[in-house]
């Protein structure tokens, strides 16, 4: 059969409606130029293909874990990043324009907000109202006369920017409290031209690393004292920020350390980093958190996100933050309207870049205008403190029109009206064909280092509204995104983020950035995925016996087992002993699967999967992909109603658990981080191995029937059949089990190993010569090795089962009171009070 | 007149206290008819850290920070104040209308007192209880006299009925608290009327004058309120005790309220629960 050789041209049906612009096409069928490269691509790939990258692009983005919080999302917390696989693209001319708009608008506001902190000239020269400094809730007062990192308040700003149909682009709002979305922006391309590598190379496309490498060099810039290399922290308010995924992803991509409040304090008004290692200064801070929140004791004293002392440290010129603490000031719509005549008086340039025409309400005129003109206009309010959603004058009921006037008469100073803009279109692929949809470009400036001015990145996130016809884009209200394309003129140079070939680069094995907040997370990292495995391995013993069985009186290796769950809490510990085969069953099940079962396999899961989101920037891509296929095995939708199923269930998630600690063992760094993860795993692993042990050989009866199983949970049945091939007795099993310090699994391995990790974990110099923690684990594991299995053994089975009994209930004491004495002298870390 | 004050805090907490950072505004700032004559900080333990700053509102501002362990903080602040005698009421004031009308025209740093602050937010409930003491027309200075002395008439003074957290609307409502209540309320019903008003913390001398009756305050600090009058400045009126002007008060800091000039605040590391007493001694030279 003949090739077909009939072109897809999926463009020429894509149809935009309305008279907004199109980014795409000028009329039916017709590209834009600067478009027709990428139409070509993808009209090649056709319709089949098209849908193949952009599943691809999903599972990527899945696989990376790019999540965006949404407050009272009832899907759960983190939502996937939506990423549309046709880029939007700006030709090179009409960027050159916009670019050199972003900079001037950049340094304008900087000029003002250095004026707003430095005795407000411009209010008192009547260029600007004195409500919207006095009253605005941005407006910091601890922050007046404040001394700014680089002489510049704003480091990074950001713009929304929406195209009309006359083709103009407006600014609809400026951000610069801590801008969000420049990562987003670079993921979104990271993963596109990976998606449509043809496409991206053909297009000329320019590249958005070197703006990442002068952002990167701007902020070492800022550090107050000279230094070689100096601490550049960024500060989130940690996960629950609805752009948290950005934090983590910006700070391993730029190499800054990611903190929270917590894990910095002040002395001697500096900023330090609580390390396992002690504290280390810091000297650059890149806030994500609003400026309000930043220091209990000088801004909101109800913060308890912040650190304590901060705005003096700034004050004694010890810090450096970016962007100035108050620069949220600006974050204000009805600051746009003062823009042209700000520009003209400080930098006596006409405004290039215009601002969505706004109308602030507090000015009597403006405010009878934006009533009379009610069904033009977007009415917010002036201040991004006051939650309020943005209401369309066009689309209001009669009642809530007259309600809305009154509100507006009676705090006019609350309120803007906006012009109503048709926003651009652009096509957006879903369901196998293009569809027009609302967008709205997010643009980024930096400030350069040691210049005045700002550069632009040539590129932004391209957010784009989640149904057909709305005038709302809002990454919190739902919708998605684009990559975005700036065309170059010219070839294109790759361009990297690490230093140049030929630049020194001091050798620095240990870096001491180790927060004593992120070993914590390491160490219950450690801790969470050895309970999940072991739990696995329970359960495999368990179920394995439960298929076999027909009633429990005739299975007593399974009655074994059911003293193992019991004691894990994972079944009734007061079962009868004659439960039925199906009733067991269920509640095996149940332990496994219910996520709302207290110490059950999904919730331990669940708990891995938490704590490995705190440390999302310091685990690798592989160690993410696992957890997510753990994620994926154990779904609430996964298909179990029976033991054999669970079976199935059950080896895989061992292999998926082997392949984590297989990352682990093999590809980490042996620092302290490693250590504590790895402590944690060992102690976790010993407790619960003597616990097990001691449930399952009961005080008085057979041991032989948990012997197998014993050996199975141990994953030591291979060893045990090639030593002695013969059938299991219990001295030999609890010598391999326990004593035997070749077995990876024993006792006496885990014990070993933990001394050694915590003989090399960092301590004070003048702490004594052998630490509590040190002294604990030697005498936990000098037990083990002085114990006599054997003589114990035998003891146990002429009716003395004590002794035994004693040396592993110690043992697994022993070992949580280890966790405890590591948690007070590593991670505790008091939670401060303001008074 | 000339003062000498001690002001000691002293701070016990229930278990250890690794470290604390603290500001405080307990250095008498110049005014019209005040001149701060000396000062000095006596800290035990003593502090790592001692830095003073001026505030954007011109208050000496100490910052400082106490790093080794300890049980117990204590802070004294001396100081010697030379107070003149207010000058006396003008005899006529603008309409309170033209103030409410002109604030266009006020000096900048004016306007920072008439919108709302974090303490005190204007309301229709408070204009209408100060529109009895401002009817039409009338000299804004009459208005101010009117409303200190209802103030003082429908309150009770009451310690213990409220504490640093009482919104005003909760103090409106009960009719009682102490004098930082008395002036946010006086500051709602001044702001709510569209006039500047600010808050003012600092001394009462309480000790009586021979043929004068004993003034009540606070042992410790105490709270009035200034309104701003074109052509005059900033008059000082005091609702707790009916004083308009105010004659035996020392002026420690002013700002929008209690928030931006609380006497002393601190972030603890540790602490569990503390207990605070506060020794004020004001005397004066003969």
């Amino acid at each position: 059969m003949p090739e077909t050789t009939t072109r897809w041209s999926g463009f020429a049906d894509y149809a935009p409606e309305g008279r907004a612009l199109d980014e795409m096409v000028a009329a039916r069928g017709a590209i834009h130029p600067h478009g027709a490269g990428l139409v070509g691509a993808l009209e090649a790939l056709g319709p089949a293909e098209m849908s193949a990258r952009l599943e691809a692009a999903r599972r990527t983005i899945r696989d990376h874990d790019v999540t965006y919080n949404v407050y009272d999302d009832p899907l759960g917390m983190d939502r996937p990043w939506q990423l549309d696989i046709v880029p939007h693209v700006i030709a090179p001319a009409a960027w050159s324009r916009l670019e050199a708009g972003l900079a001037q608008r950049a340094r304008l506001l900087d000029l003002v907000l250095a004026d707003l902190y430095d005795g407000q000239r411009l209010v008192r020269d009547r260029l600007l109202p004195s409500a919207l400094v006095y009253a605005n809730p941005g407006f910091l007062r601890p922050c007046h006369g404040l001394p700014v990192a680089g002489g510049r308040f704003l480091h990074l700003h950001a713009v929304d920017l929406a195209r009309t149909p006359d083709g103009a682009w407006w600014v609809l709002a400026d951000r610069t409290q801590a801008p969000s979305g420049a990562g987003y922006a670079l993921e979104n391309r990271i993963v596109l031209s990976r998606s449509l590598p043809e496409a991206f190379r053909d297009c000329r496309v320019q590249r958005l690393a070197p703006f990442f490498r002068a952002l990167r060099e701007m902020l070492h810039a800022l550090a107050p004292r000279p230094s070689e290399a100096p601490r550049v922290v960024l500060l989130t308010s940690g996960p629950f920020n609805e752009t948290y995924f950005e934090h983590a992803y910006l700070a391993r991509y730029l190499g800054l350390t990611l903190v929270e409040g917590g894990d910095l304090t002040v002395r001697d008004e500096g900023v330090f980093l609580k390390t396992v290692e002690g504290l280390q200064p810091v000297d650059v801070i890149l806030r994500r958190m609003d400026d309000g929140f930043c220091d209990p004791l000088e801004l909101r004293g109800d913060s308890s996100l912040g650190v304590a002392g901060l705005v003096q440290a700034v004050r004694a010129g010890r810090v450096a933050v970016a962007n100035a603490l108050g620069s949220g000031v600006l974050e204000t719509p009805a600051m746009l309207p003062f823009l042209p005549g700000l520009c003209r008086h400080l930098l006596g340039e006409e405004l290039t870049l215009p601002s969505v025409p706004t109308w602030w309400c507090g000015q009597p005129l403006e405010r009878d205008h934006v009533i009379a003109h009610l069904d033009d206009m977007v009415i917010k309010p002036a201040y991004s403190r006051i939650r309020r959603e943005p209401a369309f004058g066009a689309c209001l009921s009669r009642h809530e029109r007259a309600a809305l006037i009154a509100e507006i008469r009676q705090r006019p100073g609350e309120f803007v009206g906006q012009m109503a803009l048709a926003l651009s279109t652009a096509p957006v692929w879903a369901d196998g064909r293009l569809t027009p949809r609302s967008i709205v470009v997010r643009a980024f400036a930096a400030a350069e280092a040691g210049g005045e001015g700002y550069a632009v990145m040539p590129g932004g996130l391209t957010r784009v509204a989640d149904a057909t016809a709305s005038s709302v884009v809002s990454t919190q209200s739902g919708g998605g995104s684009k990559d975005t394309w700036i065309l170059s003129d010219g070839p294109v140079a790759p361009v990297s983020l690490l230093a140049p070939a030929g630049t020194p680069v001091a050798v620095d094995r240990a870096p001491k950035d180790l927060s004593s907040r992120v070993a914590d997370n390491l160490f219950w990292l450690g801790r969470y995925a050895e309970r999940c495995e072991s739990l696995v391995r329970v359960f495999r013993a368990a179920t394995s016996r439960l298929v076999e069985a027909a009633s429990i009186d005739d299975a007593p290796e399974l009655a074994a087992m059911v003293r193992a769950m019991a004691t894990l809490e994972l079944v009734p510990k007061d079962a009868p002993a004659s439960v039925s085969i199906a009733d067991l069953e269920a509640q095996t099940l149940d332990a496994m699967l219910d996520e709302h079962r207290p110490s059950g396999l999904r919730q331990t899961l669940g708990q891995l999967r938490h704590v490995a989101w705190l440390l999302r920037d310091r685990l690798s891509g592989d160690a993410w992909r696992i957890l997510n296929q753990l994620h994926q095995d154990l779904r609430g939708d996964v298909d179990c109603d029976r033991a054999g199923d669970a079976l199935v269930l059950l080896n895989r998630i061992v292999l998926t658990l082997a392949a984590f600690s297989g990352v682990e063992a093999e590809n980490m760094t042996r620092g302290h981080g490693w250590r504590f993860l790895s402590a944690g795993r060992r102690l976790e692993r010993g407790a619960t191995l003597a616990t097990v042990i001691r449930a399952m050989l009961p005080a008085g009866g057979s041991d032989s029937a948990a012997l197998w199983p014993l050996l199975e949970i141990g994953d030591s049945s291979m060893t045990y059949r090639r030593r002695y091939y013969a059938e299991a007795s219990l001295a030999p099993v609890l010598d391999l089990l326990v004593a035997d310090d070749s077995v990876p699994r024993s006792l006496a391995f885990q014990l070993q190993a933990l001394a050694a990790h915590i003989d090399g974990l960092p301590r004070d110099p003048g702490a004594p010569a052998s630490t509590r923690e040190q002294a604990l684990a030697a005498r936990l594991l000098a037990a083990i090795r002085g114990a006599d299995v054997t003589a114990l053994c035998a003891a146990r089975t002429a009716g003395r089962p004590e002794p035994l009994d004693r040396l592993l209930k110690e043992t697994a004491r022993g070992l949580g009171e280890l966790s405890d004495t590591l948690s007070h002298y590593y991670f505790s870390h008091a939670v401060s009070r303001v008074s | 007149m000339i003062y000498d004050i001690t002001h000691v805090t002293a701070v016990d907490y229930e278990e250890r206290v690794s470290v604390s950072h603290h500001l405080a505004r307990l250095k008498p700032r110049p005014s019209s008819h005040q001149v701060p004559l000396t000062h000095s900080w006596a800290f035990d333990p003593a502090p790592a850290v001692l830095r003073q700053h001026e505030d954007i509102f011109g208050n000496p501002v100490a910052f400082f920070a106490m790093q080794g362990p300890h049980r117990r903080l204590s802070v004294t602040s001396r100081a010697a104040v030379d107070v003149a005698a207010p000058p006396p009421l003008p005899p006529r004031s603008p309409a309170w209308e033209t103030v409410r009308d002109g604030v266009d025209a006020l000096p900048i740093d004016v306007y920072d007192f008439i919108v709302d602050s974090p303490l005190v937010a204007g309301g229709p409930a408070y204009a209408a209880y100060a529109a009895e003491s401002f009817s039409k027309g009338r000299a804004i200075v009459d208005g101010l006299v009117d409303l200190t002395h209802r103030l003082h008439r429908d309150l009770t003074f009451a310690p213990g009925a409220t504490t640093v957290a009482t919104p005003v609307a909760e103090v409106f409502r009960l009719r009682r608290g102490v004098c930082q209540d008395f002036a946010h309320l006086q500051i709602a019903c001044l702001r709510s009327l569209g006039l500047p008003a600010r808050y003012v913390s600092g001394y009462l001398e309480t000790s009586p004058r021979p043929d004068e009756p004993r003034l009540v305050g606070v042992d410790a600090s105490h709270a009035w309120i200034a309104l701003y009058v074109p052509g005059t400045g900033w008059i000082d009126a005091d609702p707790t005790n009916d004083r308009v002007p105010v004659d035996r008060h020392i002026t420690l800091a002013w700002g929008r309220d209690y928030a931006d000039v609380s006497p002393i605040r601190g972030v603890i590391l540790g602490g569990g629960e503390q207990r605070t007493r506060v020794a004020v001694d004001i005397v004066r030279r003969p």
